[in-house]
């Protein structure tokens, strides 16, 4: 139980291979895992597929990995905040799919529950639908959504302790819990490491046996709001 | 205030009276965030951010800001007593299961349909965020805009030519010069024309099909 997860940084990210799938937590600049980002970028690792809620804020975040020219396609439902995103998609350097943001979050958290999807309201009758199978339960249309599961997945957690406990805070805890899920090997980026015994179990909001790699947050600044 | 400013004061101004008390409410970014400036004091709105934040107060004070505590639009906000944080699938069975009363949200084109395009237009995109589950889940959808483009273009159009939010989800339109209600079977009906603003006017300006109310109120807007 009490198994030390905490890597040096370049140790974890060394896991992702050009062509994977990585799924981020955050929104805009609220819990994102800016120094796993960061970290990949000096990795330099290319041909990535990405989920996550949005381009990032600003500077900050995915777009940084888009204007690196290390994605090959994001899925997201906003970009309304980081312009270069949108302009990368329009020059045809990254893909760019629209997922509504309940559907989105869903995905992601049947792939981290061991289920094959689900069926939602949202999208019905607008471009959402092209390519999903619609089926109709109780005389209401539904989307026939699927799982995602992730190569990789990076969270970014306010406390943890060495063997993967994590405690998120305030509106940074969004994706997070349900990312730390969806992936074959998660990365939890944490402000705070404390040992084994040292978080209250009641706080716990990610059990450690989701979590495979522990690495330090360096990164305070996080996409400020203007 | 500039003049599109008083504009969009105007609108979310008329928006907020349409608040009902206790009600869960989502505000979306751009005017309806205004909304929350001119709540009635006897009227007591739970606003709920779907970043994962409910009881949203206003926002925060220089100095006292928290990076782990903003909305939605990423700014820094207060939690009001009662309030709490939650992950983002707790945020969306909230607000696809009917638990948020109403949602405002801008838009650049709305139809007599109800159906609502907000997220994408040639050479600009911006995504529909939450937009899509919020209006296909919360009781009441209201649409807050400016009434026509900068260019002087109509937003209320006969039929959305950009990729829809929603279909048939617009329950009223609010803008500063006009309110329309849909009703089942009739499709919109104008029921108050703003003080400053004429019938003929707003005819002139609304590619929209709807219906006038008999008892249509000029001069409205307080």
């Amino acid at each position: 139980m009490a198994h030390d997860k905490v890597v040096p940084i370049d140790e974890a990210v060394a896991r992702v291979e050009p062509g994977m799938t990585l799924a981020l937590g955050g929104f805009l600049g609220q819990g994102v895992p800016l120094t796993l980002v960061r970290a990949l970028l000096r990795r330099d690792v290319g041909d990535l597929e990405i989920w996550s809620n949005d381009g990032g804020y600003g500077a900050d975040g995915v777009v940084e990995l888009v204007l690196a020219g290390l994605v090959r396609r994001l899925h997201c439902c906003h970009i309304g905040y980081t312009p270069e995103v949108g302009r990368a998609v329009e020059e045809g350097r990254c893909a760019l799919d629209w997922v509504p943001q309940g559907n989105l979050i869903e995905m992601l958290r049947c792939g981290g529950a061991g289920l094959g999807g689900f069926l939602t309201p949202v999208g019905v009758g607008t471009a959402v639908e092209a390519g999903h199978e619609v089926v109709t339960v109780d005389g209401v249309k539904y989307i026939w959504e699927r799982a995602v599961r992730a190569d990789v997945a990076l969270v970014r957690a306010h406390a943890g302790d060495t063997c993967g406990n994590l405690c998120f805070r305030g509106t940074s805890r969004n994706y997070n819990t349900v990312v730390a899920t969806c992936g074959d090997f998660v990365i939890a980026e944490v402000e705070h490491v404390y040992n084994v015994g040292e978080l209250d179990p009641e706080k716990v909001h990610t059990p450690g046996v989701f979590v495979d790699a522990v690495v330090r947050s360096d990164v305070t600044y996080c996409g400020v709001a203007r | 205030m500039n003049a599109q400013q008083e504009d969009r004061c105007v609108i979310a101004a008329r928006a907020a009276l349409e608040l009902e008390d206790g009600q869960v409410t989502n505000l979306g970014a751009g005017i309806p965030m205004l909304v929350a400036n001119y709540i009635p004091e006897h009227i007591d709105v739970v606003i709920q951010s779907e970043n994962g934040i409910v009881g949203v107060g206003p926002v925060s004070r220089p100095g006292t800001e928290d990076p782990d505590r903003r909305n939605a639009g990423n700014l820094y906000v207060t939690l009001l007593p009662g309030g709490c944080y939650f992950d983002t699938a707790t945020s969306f069975a909230m607000i696809r299961s009917g638990r948020v009363a109403a949602t405002m949200l801008g838009t650049l084109q709305v139809d007599g349909e109800g159906n609502i395009a907000n997220y994408e237009m040639p050479g600009r995109r911006i995504g529909m965020g939450g937009a899509m589950d919020l209006v296909a889940g919360a009781r009441r959808v209201f649409v807050l805009t400016e009434h026509c483009t900068k260019q002087g273009a109509p937003k209320l159009v006969r039929r959305c030519t950009l990729p829809l939010t929603g279909a048939g989800e617009c329950d009223v339109i609010i803008t500063e010069r006009a309110l329309f209600r849909r009703y089942p079977g009739r499709g919109f009906v104008l029921e108050e024309v703003a003080r400053g603003h004429t019938l003929e006017e707003v005819a002139a300006c609304t590619e929209m099909a709807y219906a006038a109310a008999d008892d249509v109120r000029l001069d409205a807007y307080g």
